[in-house]
């Protein structure tokens, strides 16, 4: 009988990436493996919830008193901004942030990876953490953001918001960002020299893996690549929905039968209460039920209207599955749920990935994509409205849903790895 | 006349499940009787009603009829997970939750008067009256000065989940090592029956509604073991509140399965007469079902920003 192999898992601290490798843990756990989580503080326990075992990168310890006012609200005013100017105002700070959390975990990082012993290591993240590659441990690239993480000649640039034609704005974003990125850029290859590690080219900062890579990238919304990647390391998982608490919908005052819209814009898209607020009042004239995701900020809801619920947290895939449309951010977990289980998205990006996918879910027939503040509130009532009514594209997402749930992801990718670390 | 029909049917529904709860606490098993008598005393109806909650179960085959007269139980009481109502919620029950969620919502205030909701809602002014007091039971009204009313707002509210496993966390494993607590046997041996029937489902087929039953029916055993009026009074008002107002947790099976276990195991020491190990075991378990996660979350984000929610 063969050893049970222990597969690590090391999501960034961001509830997509954790949330889609809890997907990955289940299955791998229902295929015999041990899965278990290495997590950042502030994401103590999330994993336990779902029955694994967490490995805490600095435990007991609480990076200090971050103000949390100002974070906010430096980050709601970077939200309102174009993509190409949020490379100065909100990405290279991001790619900054990350640089230091690669930093700073890399000694527990070593330390843990050599009490667990695992026979492979999950990183979903965008960064490299240089103790994985030099752990001689096998290990698997999750690319659970947009598929443009990945470059080529002939996918537009990461975090752009371009389309698929390549035009002067592919130009113009590609030329900011690696002018901008560079003293970031610069410190990342100063770590990764100072760790034994080769340098990385100009504006990378996670290598593929040269075992295995997952893309969540469902096939309805894939680019045609210049350069195809090779099957026997890069494996498209079609969505990688994880197994939920069943959601029981609540009795709503008004229009209890009709249509249900889910609006939710992540933890960090939750800040922005003024921006929801005036979202819910064009609601409550809709002949719709609504629920609405406010985060930590649920008490700031005054008067809601009667066909909308405002909750502060839920088991999303179990939601979605109910909704007849999605309003959300752009986030690639939320993208692949609606795509997962064929509901339309109305795509309000504010940052990172979300702009790339808002523009695929337009380009490709799932969705709409609406600014996030600039509209007037009929732009807001009638993007619903068709969303509801569009029978063709609920036809085609129909038979997309039924494509990806045969797909299995969660599956394919525990298999996949399960198949590495038995080669 | 209908509203009446409907009325009376819920009653009936409502003692029906009183039979099922005797039934489960005194670990009565499939074929066990059920005498009219016994349980009009129990519930303290006559019998009149008693008999057409029988009815009621009989249409359902949970019992079944005896040839000499009376009923027998037609199921095994341990994996029942309860009744459902099917009949239209009283008046009092659709309004008492719609109260709640606007609440909530903040559609209304915490300070209402019986001629305001009757003008919100538009039911009769007796209906109303019930709602309020089946809140006041319950412990989320009381009366103010005037024709007012006041609803705790603090019971449904955002941090009222976290604030009741503070409460909970202080009073339950206490209430356990009162030195009047005493075990109620076939209470127990009831519930380590369902607990069982838990234990050997999957995370797939996992009877949640069962769970559910269970739980409650636990936490209220503890509070009502304790041998202390006043604590036993505050913690059951607790757990029914909790039951009927408290938002969804959405918990997932697998959290559940463990629940369950730390439910037996807790279970085993009091049987054995070990109350400071169980009020640990207690203590355990409150923390590891207070869920927590970070409050905001994503690249960028200070690891500093986390609470409990």
């Amino acid at each position: 009988m063969s050893k049970q192999k222990t597969v690590a898992l090391f999501p960034e601290a961001s509830f997509g990436a954790a949330l889609n490798c809890v997907g990955i843990a289940q299955e791998l756990r229902r295929l015999g493996a041990r899965p278990v989580f290495i997590c950042q503080e502030n994401f103590r326990g999330v994993f336990a919830e779902y029955g694994f075992a967490e490995y805490s990168l600095v435990p007991g310890t609480n990076d200090g008193e971050a103000n949390w006012t100002d974070f906010i609200n430096r980050h709601k005013d970077a939200f309102r901004q174009s993509p190409l100017e949020q490379i100065s105002s909100y990405v290279v700070p991001t790619w900054d942030a990350i640089v230091d959390t690669a930093i700073k975990a890399e000694e527990p990082l070593r330390r843990l990876i050599a009490q667990i012993k695992p026979d492979a290591i999950v990183l979903d993240n965008v960064v490299m953490f240089p103790a994985i590659f030099n752990s001689g441990v096998p290990w698997v690239r999750v690319v659970s953001c947009a598929e443009t993480e990945i470059a080529d000649p002939d996918v537009p640039p990461y975090l752009s918001g371009c389309g698929a034609q390549a035009d002067r704005d592919w130009l113009a974003f590609s030329a900011r960002l690696g002018r901008e990125i560079q003293p970031v850029h610069k410190r990342m290859n100063a770590f990764l020299i100072e760790c034994g590690l080769k340098p990385y080219p100009s504006g990378e900062f996670l290598e593929t893996s040269p075992h295995l890579n997952l893309l969540l990238s469902p096939e309805i919304v894939r680019f045609e690549r210049k350069y195809r990647l090779d099957p026997a390391k890069f494996v498209y998982l079609d969505g990688c929905v994880r197994q939920e608490a069943p959601y029981m919908l609540p009795t709503f005052a008004a229009h209890n039968d009709k249509p249900l819209v889910l609006t939710s814009f992540g933890s960090l898209g939750a800040m922005d209460v003024a921006m929801i607020q005036r979202m819910i009042s064009i609601f409550a004239a809709l002949p719709y039920r609504f629920v609405v995701n406010a985060g930590p900020w649920r008490d700031d809801y005054g008067n809601v209207p009667d066909n909308v619920v405002i909750e502060s947290w839920f088991p999303q895939p179990s939601l979605v599955e109910k909704s007849s449309v999605f309003i959300h951010h752009g986030g690639n977990n939320s993208f692949c749920e609606a795509l997962y289980y064929g509901v339309p998205s109305l795509v309000m990006p504010y940052c990172w990935d979300g702009h790339d996918n808002a523009t695929r879910a337009a380009e490709t027939g799932v969705g709409i994509k609406l600014s996030r503040y600039d509209w007037r509130d009929e732009e807001l009532a009638t993007a619903i409205e068709s969303l509801v009514a569009d029978a063709s594209m609920r036809e085609k997402l129909a038979r997309n849903a039924t494509s990806m749930q045969k797909a299995a992801g969660v599956t394919l990718a525990a298999r996949s790895i399960l198949d590495l670390v038995e080669e | 006349m209908e509203e009446t029909t409907a009325k009376v049917h819920h009653r009936h529904v409502e003692l029906a499940q009183k039979i099922l709860d005797f039934a489960i606490e005194r670990g009565l098993p499939r074929g066990g009787r059920l005498t009219e008598q016994a349980l009009a005393s129990h519930c303290n109806v006559s019998r009149t009603p008693i008999r057409k909650a029988l009815q009621l179960l009989a249409e359902k085959n949970i019992v079944s009829p005896e040839p000499e007269g009376g009923y027998q139980l037609a199921i095994e009481p341990a994996s029942f997970p309860g009744l459902e109502d099917e009949a239209l919620p009283a008046e009092e029950t659709e309004l008492y939750n719609a109260i709640l969620r606007d609440i909530s919502a903040g559609r209304i205030g915490d300070s209402q008067t019986v001629a305001g909701l009757q003008r919100r809602y538009g039911f009769p002014r007796s209906a109303v009256q019930n709602a309020l007091i089946k809140l006041s039971e319950e412990n989320l009204a009381e009366r103010a000065p005037g024709q007012q009313w006041m609803i705790k707002q603090f019971a449904i509210s955002g941090d009222a989940v976290a604030k009741s496993y503070e409460f909970r966390l202080a009073c339950e494993p206490l209430a356990l090592t009162m030195p009047g607590f005493r075990r109620d046997g076939a209470a127990l041996t009831s519930l380590r029956q369902s607990m069982e029937i838990l234990r050997g489902m999957g995370e797939g087929a996992f009877d949640q509604k069962l769970f559910e039953r269970t739980d409650h029916d636990f936490h209220m055993l503890i509070a009502r073991s304790c041998g202390n009026p006043f604590m036993s009074e505050t913690l059951q008002t607790h757990h029914r509140r909790r039951k009927t107002s408290q938002p969804p947790m959405h918990v997932n099976a697998f959290r559940l399965i463990q629940s369950n276990m730390e439910h037996l195991q807790i279970l085993e020491q009091i049987e054995r007469g070990q109350f400071d190990l169980a009020a640990d075991l207690l203590r355990v378990h409150i923390q590891l079902s207070h869920v927590e996660r970070p409050r905001l979350a994503g690249r960028g984000v200070p690891i500093a920003f986390r609470i409990a929610g």
